[in-house]
């Protein structure tokens, strides 16, 4: 038995969606465990950058099977050759890029849903393509991970 | 397939697991998303209205037991089996994605490996 998120995935869904808590002072053993895939946000600045780091490090250790970046909020080549250049020094495949998108923050400012604000928006896109390789198993792997 | 989604707090992980778990459950899955973070936002990212998300329920610590073995290792029990708290506590969201609220996950709630 391993907690009760473990407990919730045995139910009767087959894919859980888990928002862990902001940061990661609080990811230690414990808390991790029961996920499959690992995917860590990251914006493209420094301190962001190097907290999905520290955050993967800690998935790793904790023996989640697939841990992936996600760039998030990349306005230009920059951002992303900023992020691209962390994840492959690092070991940490980049599942997508997720650009800035006004649609998002117009949401946001609203308190709704980019999905129904604006179902079309690039960055459901991203998202969109992003579900259809998990559920394909078409991901980028890093040489050094094995999974479980 | 079970996700979580990390990151610094305004990195936008809530507004992409919320549109993920959308996503899933658009492409015919049953979908579960749980919200663990203390402050919960998960659900407007789902699409609810602020009223509805303020009124969920999360779902009580008092439900799981700890125990701790020879070795120090702690494990979770449910008193109560999932099904009954995803039908007790879970939440209709758009898309027919189901929200539970578990607030934060500590460690001794989770269980050690």
């Amino acid at each position: 038995m391993r907690g009760i998120l473990e407990h919730l995935h045995t139910s009767a869904f087959p894919a859980t969606v888990t928002d862990m808590e902001a940061g990661l002072e609080h990811l230690k053993r414990g808390t991790l465990e029961h996920a499959g895939i690992l995917l860590i946000v990251v914006e493209p600045y420094f301190k962001s950058i190097e907290a999905a780091g520290r955050i993967a490090e800690l998935g790793r250790n904790l023996g989640v099977p697939a841990i992936y970046a996600v760039a998030n909020k990349v306005r230009s080549e920059r951002d992303e050759a900023a992020i691209r250049a962390y994840c492959s020094g690092h070991d940490l495949p980049l599942l997508a890029v997720v650009p800035f998108d006004e649609d998002v923050a117009e949401a946001e400012r609203q308190g709704r849903a980019v999905l129904d604000t604006a179902p079309k928006a690039a960055a459901v896109g991203v998202v969109r393509e992003m579900a259809r390789r998990l559920l394909a198993n078409d991901v980028p792997m890093a040489e050094a991970r094995v999974a479980d | 397939m079970k996700v979580a989604v990390a990151g610094k707090g305004g990195s936008g992980k809530t507004t992409i697991a919320g549109t993920l778990a959308r996503v899933l459950a658009n492409s015919g899955r049953r979908v579960l998303a749980i919200d663990a973070d203390p402050s919960p936002n998960l659900a407007v990212s789902l699409g609810m209205d602020a009223v509805a998300a303020a009124r969920i329920e999360p779902v009580p610590h008092s439900f799981s037991h700890h125990t701790e073995d020879a070795e120090g290792r702690y494990s979770v029990g449910l008193d109560v089996s999932p099904e009954d708290i995803a039908e007790r506590y879970g939440t209709p969201a758009p898309d027919g994605v189901t929200l539970l609220l578990i607030g934060r996950v500590e460690p001794n709630q989770a269980g050690a490996g």
